[in-house]
């Protein structure tokens, strides 16, 4: 009987030890490999005809959302000479390929019509040029807020994805918020 | 008759000496007074939609707020677009909650809207990194800081006003944004 027991406090040990390093690494998560830093590149407006308060929001508002939730230990802007050193670097190429001036007073008085949407394809690429990701984004405004709550809207939504794409500590539920599409 | 004559030469001549001193000594039309203005976004260690007042001198374009200021040279201003908009008299938290407004209170606050200046810049830091900046001011007040920043070293992709033959400059900004 005293064997038995023995035998049974033995083997739950045993089995306790070996477990052990097993439940930590069951939901470790798949790491990538973060990128260092991003270049933002300003906006091109293509062939839209971009007003330039909307092409300087753009750009401001998305290299405050990358700094804020972009998942890199740095952002550097359009043109800075600190960026030509980091080896790890991926540079964010935008154009614009869709807007729509809305009405706030229209969207105040009918609260359906007067959207403003603006459609941006988004690059991420290396240093070499090499295309690591390509998205359309779209930002918009449907009722409360003057036109320029568009560009907020979209700079939010390509600094989810480049915390997905490029941050170790990106989650996949984020993608349905998002709101962008692969370009093929 | 001849000291008549002396005497109204040399008060023409003092005359002629007054005029062209004050018209040295006045300001250059390019350094207007400040103007109240709003910092929609852009600069450095400005809160989004902070009031201030905005004025060029010395070479730079200040942005007084708060008890600080902001300053960027005009020397490194790539960039100066104006244009204009407008915006709802009530804005803000109080002008969102007036939406809830019985009767159709709130579409009738919306109605009232004032129109407003904009003057967009694009400036490089010491770094080379670009920045943007948006301000929005009363009516009319927009081409004043753009002559200023002008003639002051910046730069800007669309002439000004004042060089431009076209009607009005909102036309002559279309015009050089579809080129």
């Amino acid at each position: 009987m005293k064997t038995i027991k023995r035998a049974a406090v033995l083997l739950t040990l045993v089995t306790g030890l070996s477990a052990a390093p097993l439940l930590p690494a069951q939901p470790s998560p798949v790491v990538k490999p973060p990128a260092a830093a991003i270049e933002v590149e300003m906006i091109q407006p293509g062939e839209i005809n971009l007003p330039a308060e909307f092409q300087v929001a753009l750009y401001e508002n998305l290299v405050q959302e990358l700094q804020k939730k972009g998942g890199f230990s740095q952002v550097y802007r359009d043109g800075d000479r600190n960026a030509a050193d980091v080896s790890d670097l991926v540079i964010l190429h935008t154009r614009v390929i869709g807007f729509k001036q809305g009405s706030e007073l229209k969207r105040d008085v009918t609260t359906v019509g007067g959207a403003t949407s603006i459609t941006i394809r988004c690059q991420f690429t290396d240093k070499e040029g090499k295309v690591l990701l390509e998205r359309d984004i779209t930002g918009k405004v449907r009722l409360i807020g003057d036109n320029l709550k568009a560009t907020d809207d979209f700079a939010k939504k390509a600094a989810t994805v480049a915390q997905e794409t490029f941050s170790s500590d990106s989650t996949s539920s984020d993608s349905k918020k998002s709101g962008y599409k692969n370009v093929t | 008759m001849k000291c008549n004559r002396i005497v109204l030469w040399s008060l023409l001549l003092s005359l002629g000496t007054l005029i062209s001193v004050s018209s040295a000594q006045q300001p250059p039309s390019a350094t207007p007074a400040s103007i109240e203005a709003v910092q929609v976004i852009g600069l450095t260690g400005v809160k989004q939609n902070s009031k201030g007042n905005l004025k060029v001198e010395n070479g730079s374009l200040t942005f007084a707020f708060s008890k600080s200021t902001c300053e960027v040279p005009a020397a490194s201003i790539q960039d100066v677009v104006t244009g204009t908009d407008s915006q709802r008299v009530i804005g803000g938290t109080v002008g969102t909650l007036s939406r809830l407004a019985p009767y159709g209170g709130g579409t009738a606050l919306s109605l009232l809207r004032s129109k407003v200046d904009i003057i967009t810049i694009q400036y490089r830091d010491p770094n080379g990194g670009l920045h943007g900046a948006i301000f929005t001011m009363p009516v009319g007040k927009a081409e004043f800081i753009k002559e200023a920043l002008l003639a002051q070293g910046a730069h800007t992709s669309i002439r000004s006003q004042a060089k431009s033959n076209s009607n009005s400059p909102l036309q002559s900004e279309a015009m050089e944004q579809t080129k």
